[in-house]
C-alpha cells in the first residue's frame, strides 16, 4: 500500500455565492502534512488562509460558502464525502482548532473546566467526573498555575495568555492527529506570544501530531515552521520548506513580503521595500495571476492566464509567468536580498 | 532646548465602585515617569497593553487630564495652559491613532475630514483650505478625486493615510503616532512606514511614536523608551538599547520577538518571562518588575530604583531602573551582584 500523508488537500476551491458575485476565496490549493510537521501558511487578510483551515474543518458557513472543488484526505478518508455525523467526530478527535481571539472563542458564562469537560466527554468514553479531573490536568500540562482551582472559573477571570492556553487544552483534550492555530497569537502580547508558542511546540511534540500554523508574522513562521505556503488572492503563489522560502524565494509576492519587514537585528537602518497598491477585491479578481495589479515585473500573460505549477526544488515550486533565469536576475538586484542569497 | 519635556508625569485613573461612585481605589496607568523628545527626533515608547503607553501620549496632548506631573512644549507650560491656550497649542501638536477604521467619521467626506482642523483655526478662505487639502492629499500618497469620497470607500492603509493628512494639515512639530500600522497588513504597514520617514524629513517633524511591535519601534525611532506597568524601565537610542540591553525585561522583551530569518531563530535563546503582567491597580511594592523578573533580590522589593545611567560601552545617554542592570565594558557584558548605586538614589524625595 502506498505510504499516506496525514493529510493531503488537493486542489481545494471555496466560493463564496453573494449578491455582489463569487468570492473566490480559495483558489486550488493544494498541500500536505506530515506527523511531527509544521506548515506556515502566510498571507495577508484576504488572502484565503483562513477559509482554507476551515474548509478542512467543514466549518465554511453554507450559504453562501461551499466547497467547489478537490479533495481533503485525511489519511485514505476523504473529509468532503462524510456525513455529517462523522464528521463531527473527526473534529477534536483527529482535527482540532484554536482561533485567533481567545476572548471571543470561549463560552463566557460557562466555567473554563466545564468547556474543557465537555469537548472530553463529547468524544471520550469518560464520565464527568473523570472528564473535568482531565480538564484540570490539560489546563496544568498547558502551563496554567494552580490548575485545579483555575477549573472552576470563568473565562473573564483569565488574561488573555491563559485564555489561548485554555483553548489549548480544549484542542489537545482528544489526541488530535492534526492542530490547526489559526493566528493564535495574534491578540497577544510578545512576551505571552513566546509563552504560547512554547506551549504549541511542546504538545506537538509529546503527540506527534501535525500541525497548521496560520499566520501573517514571517517572524513566528520562522521560529517554529518546516514548511511554507504563501497565499494571495485565493491562490498559492510559492510553497517550500522554510529555508527556500527565507533565503530562496522565487516569487515577486514572496520578495515583497520579506522586503516590507523591518527586523529587530538590522544593524544598519535600511530603508523598507514595500509592495505597491493595495490588497485585492476578491469580487473582481481577474483571471490571472491576483498580484499582478501589484506586481512590479507584470507582464502581459500575468492578467489573463494563471501560470502552470513550475517545480524549482525539492519541496518548493511557484506559479509565476516570468523565466526562472530572469526572475533570478530581477532578484540579484533587490537590495534586501543579497545579504542571504548565494 | 528640548522640545518637549515631560517630568514626573502620573494618571491615576479612579476605580469607582457601588452606588455612590465612591472612589475605592486607582488604576495607575501611569506612575512618574520623565522623558524629552529632542527637535526632529522620533522616541519611540514600547511596552506590552496595559503598560500605560498610549496613557502617556494622550496625556501630553492633554486629551486626558494627568494627574500630576510637568509638561513643557516649547517652553510652554501645557499642564497650566487655559483651554484657548490648549487650543492653540494643538496647532503644534497632533495626533495619529491605531484604528483607521475608528478614527475617521463614517459621515464625513474625506475633504471636511482633513479640513475640518483648518476651519476650527480660522486657517484661511474656503478656496485656500480647499487648495490645502488637495496638496495634502497628494503628500500622502492619495489623490485629489479621493476628497469626496467618504472612509467606508477605502482600504485599511489608505485611511491611515487619511489619518496621516488630517494630523499635518496644520503643519504640526510634534506627532504623536499611537500604533501608526498595527492594525495594517504587513506590506501596506512598510508603505505607511516610508511615508512617516519622509514627511519627518520634508516638514522637519519630531515624532512619539507609541507601538507594542518592538521591530517597528527599532526601525523608525532614534530612541526607545521601554515601558512596564507605569513605569520607564529603560531608555536609550534604539541601536544600543538592541545591543546592551541592561534591564531583564527589556532582555525578555527583545528575546520575544520573532525574527524573520530561521537561522537567526534556530540560534537565538528565548527568555520566557513567568507569568503575566500585575494589574495596573495593584502594582507590586518595590519595582513594578520583581514578580517576574529572574534576578529580583530582596532590594527590588523595597522601592522603585531611580532611572540613572551605568556608563560603559552603553554610554551616558542610556538609562535604566534596575538595582542588578547588566553591564557592558569593553563588549563584555556582566550582571554585578551588588546593587547598582544609580538605582539607589531617591528622586522622590
Amino acid at each position: 500500500m502506498a505510504e499516506h500523508h496525514l493529510l493531503e488537500v488537493r486542489d481545494l476551491s471555496t466560493h463564496f455565492f453573494t449578491h455582489a458575485g463569487v468570492v473566490k476565496a480559495v483558489n486550488g490549493v493544494s498541500f500536505t502534512l506530515d506527523r511531527k510537521e509544521t506548515l506556515g501558511i502566510v498571507g495577508e487578510s484576504g488572502s484565503g488562509k483562513t477559509v482554507a483551515a476551515l474548509s478542512l474543518m467543514r466549518l465554511v458557513p453554507d450559504p453562501p460558502g461551499k466547497v467547489v472543488e478537490g479533495s481533503l484526505m485525511l489519511g485514505t478518508r476523504d473529509l468532503r464525502t462524510l456525513s455529517d455525523e462523522e464528521m463531527r467526530q473527526v473534529r477534536g478527535n483527529d482535527i482540532a482548532m484554536i482561533f485567533q481571539d481567545p476572548m471571543t472563542s470561549l463560552n463566557p458564562v460557562v466555567k473554563v473546566g466545564k468547556q474543557i469537560a465537555e469537548a472530553i466527554t463529547l468524544h471520550q468514553d469518560k464520565s464527568k467526573g473523570e472528564a473535568w479531573k482531565m480538564a484540570a490536568d490539560l489546563l496544568a500540562r498547558v502551563g496554567i498555575p494552580d490548575a485545579p482551582a483555575r477549573v472552576n472559573q470563568y473565562p473573564f477571570e483569565f488574561s488573555g495568555g491563559m485564555r489561548q492556553r485554555a483553548m489549548i487544552a480544549m484542542a489537545i483534550s482528544c489526541n488530535p492527529d492534526i492542530l490547526i492555530a489559526d493566528e493564535p497569537t495574534t491578540a497577544l502580547d510578545v512576551t505571552i506570544q513566546a509563552q504560547i508558542i512554547e506551549v504549541i511546540e511542546e504538545m506537538q511534540q509529546r503527540y506527534e501530531s501535525g500541525v497548521i500554523l496560520i499566520t501573517h508574522d514571517l517572524g513566528v513562521v520562522a521560529e517554529i515552521a518546516d514548511k511554507v505556503m504563501v497565499m494571495y488572492g485565493g491562490r498559492t503563489v510559492e510553497y517550500g520548506g522554510i529555508d527556500e522560502i527565507f533565503y530562496n524565494p522565487h516569487h515577486p509576492y514572496t520578495w515583497g513580503l520579506l522586503g516590507s519587514l523591518p527586523r529587530l537585528d538590522e544593524v544598519e537602518k535600511t530603508r523598507l521595500t514595500p509592495i505597491k497598491g493595495q490588497p485585492p477585491d476578491l469580487i473582481t479578481l481577474a483571471a490571472g495571476c491576483p498580484f499582478a495589479a501589484r506586481c512590479t515585473y507584470v507582464r502581459a500573460e500575468c492578467r489573463d492566464r494563471w501560470p502552470a505549477l513550475e517545480i524549482v526544488g525539492p519541496e518548493h515550486g511557484l506559479n509565476c509567468w516570468i523565466p526562472r533565469e530572469e526572475r533570478l536576475q530581477l532578484r540579484g538586484g533587490l537590495a534586501h536580498f543579497r545579504e542571504h542569497v548565494a | 532646548m528640548s522640545l518637549l519635556e515631560v517630568k514626573d508625569l502620573k494618571k491615576h485613573f479612579p476605580i469607582k465602585s457601588g452606588i455612590l461612585k465612591r472612589t475605592t481605589g486607582y488604576v495607575y496607568a501611569v506612575d512618574g515617569i520623565s522623558f524629552a523628545v529632542e527637535k526632529g527626533e522620533t522616541l519611540g515608547l514600547v511596552g506590552e497593553s496595559g503598560c500605560g503607553k498610549s496613557t502617556t501620549g494622550r496625556s501630553v496632548l492633554r486629551l486626558i487630564a494627568p494627574t500630576a506631573g510637568t509638561i513643557v512644549f516649547e517652553d510652554v507650560d501645557v499642564m497650566a495652559a487655559s483651554r484657548s491656550d490648549m487650543q492653540t497649542l494643538r496647532r503644534d501638536m497632533q495626533i495619529i491613532f491605531q484604528d483607521p477604521y475608528a478614527s475617521l467619521n463614517p459621515r464625513m467626506r474625506v475633504r471636511n475630514i482633513i479640513g475640518e482642523s483648518l476651519k476650527i483655526h480660522n486657517i484661511g478662505t474656503e478656496a485656500e483650505r480647499k487648495k490645502r487639502v488637495f496638496e495634502l492629499l497628494e503628500t500622502v500618497g492619495l489623490s485629489v478625486e479621493h476628497a469626496e469620497r467618504y472612509p467606508h470607500e477605502f482600504s485599511g492603509g489608505q485611511r491611515q493615510r487619511i489619518g496621516i493628512a488630517r494630523a499635518l494639515a496644520l503643519n504640526p512639530k510634534l506627532i504623536i503616532c499611537d500604533e501608526p500600522v498595527s492594525a495594517l497588513d504587513v506590506s501596506i504597514r512598510a508603505q505607511v512606514i516610508n511615508l512617516l520617514e519622509d514627511l519627518q524629513d520634508e516638514f522637519d517633524l519630531t515624532y512619539m511614536v507609541i507601538a507594542h511591535d518592538l521591530s517597528v519601534v527599532k526601525h523608525i525611532s532614534d530612541r526607545v523608551a521601554v515601558m512596564y506597568l507605569g513605569k520607564i524601565v529603560e531608555i536609550s537610542d534604539s541601536a544600543v538599547l538592541y545591543d546592551f540591553p541592561q534591564h531583564p525585561y527589556t532582555e525578555a522583551l527583545l528575546s520575544a520577538v520573532p525574527i524573520p530569518d530561521p537561522t537567526t531563530e534556530r540560534a537565538r535563546r528565548r527568555i520566557i518571562l513567568e507569568g503575566d503582567v500585575p494589574s495596573p491597580a495593584n502594582p507590586p511594592k518595590g519595582c513594578v518588575f520583581h514578580p517576574r523578573c529572574p534576578r529580583a533580590q530582596e532590594i527590588c522589593t523595597t522601592a522603585m530604583p531611580t532611572l540613572s545611567s551605568t556608563g560603559g560601552d552603553a554610554g551616558q545617554r542610556h538609562e535604566v531602573a534596575c538595582y542588578f542592570p547588566a553591564r557592558f565594558t569593553d563588549g563584555v557584558r556582566t550582571v554585578p551582584n551588588q546593587p547598582f548605586d544609580g538605582a539607589l538614589a531617591r528622586s522622590d524625595d
